[in-house]
């Protein structure tokens, strides 16, 4: 098909949809939802450093409010704004924007879903899911050292389809993203502002149904860019990821997730300790039982080492608790972490309690699968 | 040579369902009403198995592939299938058309007022009204009318498929209206919500809820309540679905002096429940036994 031809079936769709005069006035007001968090914490690492090993006092902290809005914008789209007010510090929290985006679901040739706007890449498979919809409270140490407390957040453009492999579904997603979300992570300085640094994630995944009651995930992602102030090295994230799911009935289920991050980059000197290529990795693995529909209960496994050095490590146990009385609008979280982490010769443990609240007002949609 | 290259284009295109309707139906019982109107016409599969909770689906991508070839897409409507909206644009099917049956239903329990105070209302009404068979018709009805529109050229099949089918199932209506005469006016306990329109039908009276409030886990002190209401007013019955805990209406049941009745709402989990006159036949003849 000549190109001109495939360009106008991608533009008419939006064109017609920005153009359509009855859309621009609809009264359909958007899905507005709210869903706070609150969270109760001591841990016995803050005085190690005067050599004692006693627990904080329990604070009780905000974490996070989140505010979804979303809606259809014409038959072709829908868009979704999620803005936060982060924690702690309740009086001075700013409203931010987490995710602002618009998705393109229908008109495009070869069945293409289209996103753009600011937003969790597809990258893996805990990314893209909200912490309120996380089982447990803590982040997988893998997920926060490799991308931040944020995630692989990012401004960019997203495609995906779906392949065509018979009755087995599995989709491609390609994003090209503004570059600036990893290096954030790792502390170092903000380039965007000097000169375009791309970056591109993709992701492959399959789902497989085993059964009436089990079904599987898979999926590998990848994830490169420049990494360093003046736009000489670049860095690659390979990403295999799995979930798996039994359902024995409505009020119990057995879901077992993994993620392995694998870490390449090319460095100098600092923050690295060394130079040449560096290799690094982190994994995390949980499994989560629901029972009698309103509880759950867990352990999760982290191990990782820093983007930036291997021998900084750190490995964690988190047993987790959840308790959800009313579906999903209530929900108090309880868990231990015990976390030791080894730069360099030393190692330094910590314990956590921790205890989460929250609630969720309006119709946020469930995450899928 | 000519005939057999024909024939066999005519053998490619049959097994590859050239023609055939693809129908995708939320509940089991609403694929046998396609299959009925469409015979070998269609190709029909659905969502939500029988011993599954219609309300709660899990997002699936499994689901969406089913989706994605279909040309019409069944539902109950009413905010029964509220994952119905991310299935749809999972699939992305640009020429699937979604077909809301109860667009001709007399309606029952349409609320004034909803908030989650309520827990889960819906605020169309009670959705569950495949469950009267009254109400076949409209939903057929609707359903011919878009197989129609996709293949114009077999309206006089698909009517005369229905009517066939109708007549079959509404000679049936009498007889069960007649199982049930004689407990008419009887008080029944049903686990959720669903049961309105089939006692509504039978002239059967739901006395109360084993959830508090729709959608919401049964407790302790409403549990209490229920023994106290099956022991005061002689209730014989509680009606509950079979994906849902059967602990606290066996509680009632065993302290109030009254029977636990696993009434499947759509077909295919009870062995012999195999389609909606037999599912029918089961729910009716088993409730009449009970209150015997």
């Amino acid at each position: 098909m000549h190109r001109s031809v495939w360009w106008s079936m991608a533009v008419v769709p939006l064109l017609a949809a920005a153009a359509a005069p009855g859309l621009a006035q609809t009264t359909v007001n958007p899905d507005i939802s709210i869903i706070p968090r609150f969270r109760v914490e001591s841990n016995d690492g803050e005085k190690l450093d005067q050599g004692k090993r006693e627990f904080s006092r329990p604070d009780l902290q905000f974490e996070e409010l989140e505010l979804a809005i979303q809606s259809y914008l014409n038959p072709y789209a829908r868009g979704d704004v999620i803005l936060t007010i982060p924690g702690p510090d309740l009086e001075n929290s700013k409203l931010g924007i987490e995710e602002v985006y618009a998705s393109v679901l229908r008109g495009l040739p070869l069945d293409l879903n289209l996103r753009i706007g600011k937003y969790r890449a597809e990258f893996g498979k805990l990314n893209m899911v909200h912490p309120h919809a996380w089982p447990f409270i803590t982040q997988p140490l893998s997920q926060l050292r490799f991308f931040g407390e944020e995630g692989l957040n990012d401004l960019g453009i997203s495609a995906s389809v779906l392949l065509p492999t018979g009755d087995v579904y599995s989709r491609l997603t390609v994003d090209l993203l503004r570059g600036n979300s990893v290096g954030k992570a790792a502390g170092l300085p903000d380039t965007t502002g000097a000169q375009p640094l791309y970056a591109t994630s993709a992701r492959l995944m399959a789902f497989f149904t085993l059964g009436d009651k089990s079904d599987l995930e898979a999926g590998l992602s990848t994830y490169t860019g420049i990494h360093d102030p003046y736009n000489h090295y670049r860095f690659w994230y390979l990403n295999g990821d799995m979930k798996y799911k039994y359902r024995s009935s409505a009020y119990t289920s057995l879901t077992v997730q993994a993620e392995y991050l694998f870490n390449t980059r090319t460095v100098t000197a600092a923050p690295a300790p060394v130079s040449g290529t560096l290799n690094t990795s982190g994994l995390y693995m949980y499994a989560d039982y629901q029972f009698f529909k309103i509880f759950s209960a867990g352990a999760r496994y982290d191990w990782s080492e820093q983007p930036y050095s291997a021998g900084d490590r750190a490995w964690a146990v988190a047993l987790f608790l959840g308790y959800y009385p009313v579906e999903e609008t209530l929900g108090v979280r309880f868990q231990y972490q015990h976390t030791e982490t080894e730069p360099g010769t030393s190692t330094r443990a910590v314990n956590l309690l921790a205890l989460q609240v929250l609630f969720s007002m309006g119709p946020h949609k469930a995450h899928p699968f | 040579m000519k005939y057999v290259l024909l024939c066999a284009a005519a053998c490619l295109l049959t097994t590859a369902g050239f023609g055939e309707i693809r129908i995708v139906t939320s509940l089991p019982d609403l694929a046998d009403f396609a299959r009925q109107i469409g015979g070998d016409k269609v190709k029909v599969d659905f969502i939500v198995r029988g011993d599954q909770n219609p309300h709660f689906v899990e997002v699936k991508p499994s689901y969406m592939m089913k989706l994605k070839s279909a040309d019409l897409f069944f539902i109950i409507g009413m905010e029964l299938e509220m994952w119905a909206p991310q299935l749809v644009d999972g699939s992305r099917n640009e020429k699937l058309s979604v077909v809301d049956l109860s667009k001709g239903i007399q309606k029952l329990e349409v609320p004034s007022r909803v908030d989650a105070s309520q827990g889960d209302v819906h605020r169309f009404g009670n959705p569950h009204y495949w469950l009267d068979p009254r109400n076949v018709r409209v939903i057929m009805d609707e359903m011919v009318d878009a197989m129609v529109s996709v293949s114009p050229s077999d309206e006089k099949l698909f009517r005369a498929n229905e009517d066939v089918y109708l007549k079959k199932l509404e000679s049936m209506i009498p007889q069960w209206e007649g199982e049930m005469k004689p407990f008419a006016g009887s008080r029944i306990i049903t686990f959720h919500k669903s049961w309105s329109y089939f006692t509504n039908w039978l002239n059967l009276t739901v006395a109360d809820q084993v959830e508090p409030k729709p959608g919401i886990t049964p407790t302790p002190s409403h549990t209490a309540d229920l023994i106290a209401l099956v022991r005061k007013a002689a209730i014989k019955a509680i009606v509950v679905e079979p994906f849902y805990d059967m602990s606290a209406p066996e509680q009632i049941a065993h302290a109030g002096g009254a029977k636990v009745l696993m009434l499947p709402p759509s077909e295919g989990v009870v062995d012999g429940t195999g389609d909606y006159i037999a599912l029918m036949s089961y729910d009716v003849r088993t409730l009449a036994a009970a209150l015997k």
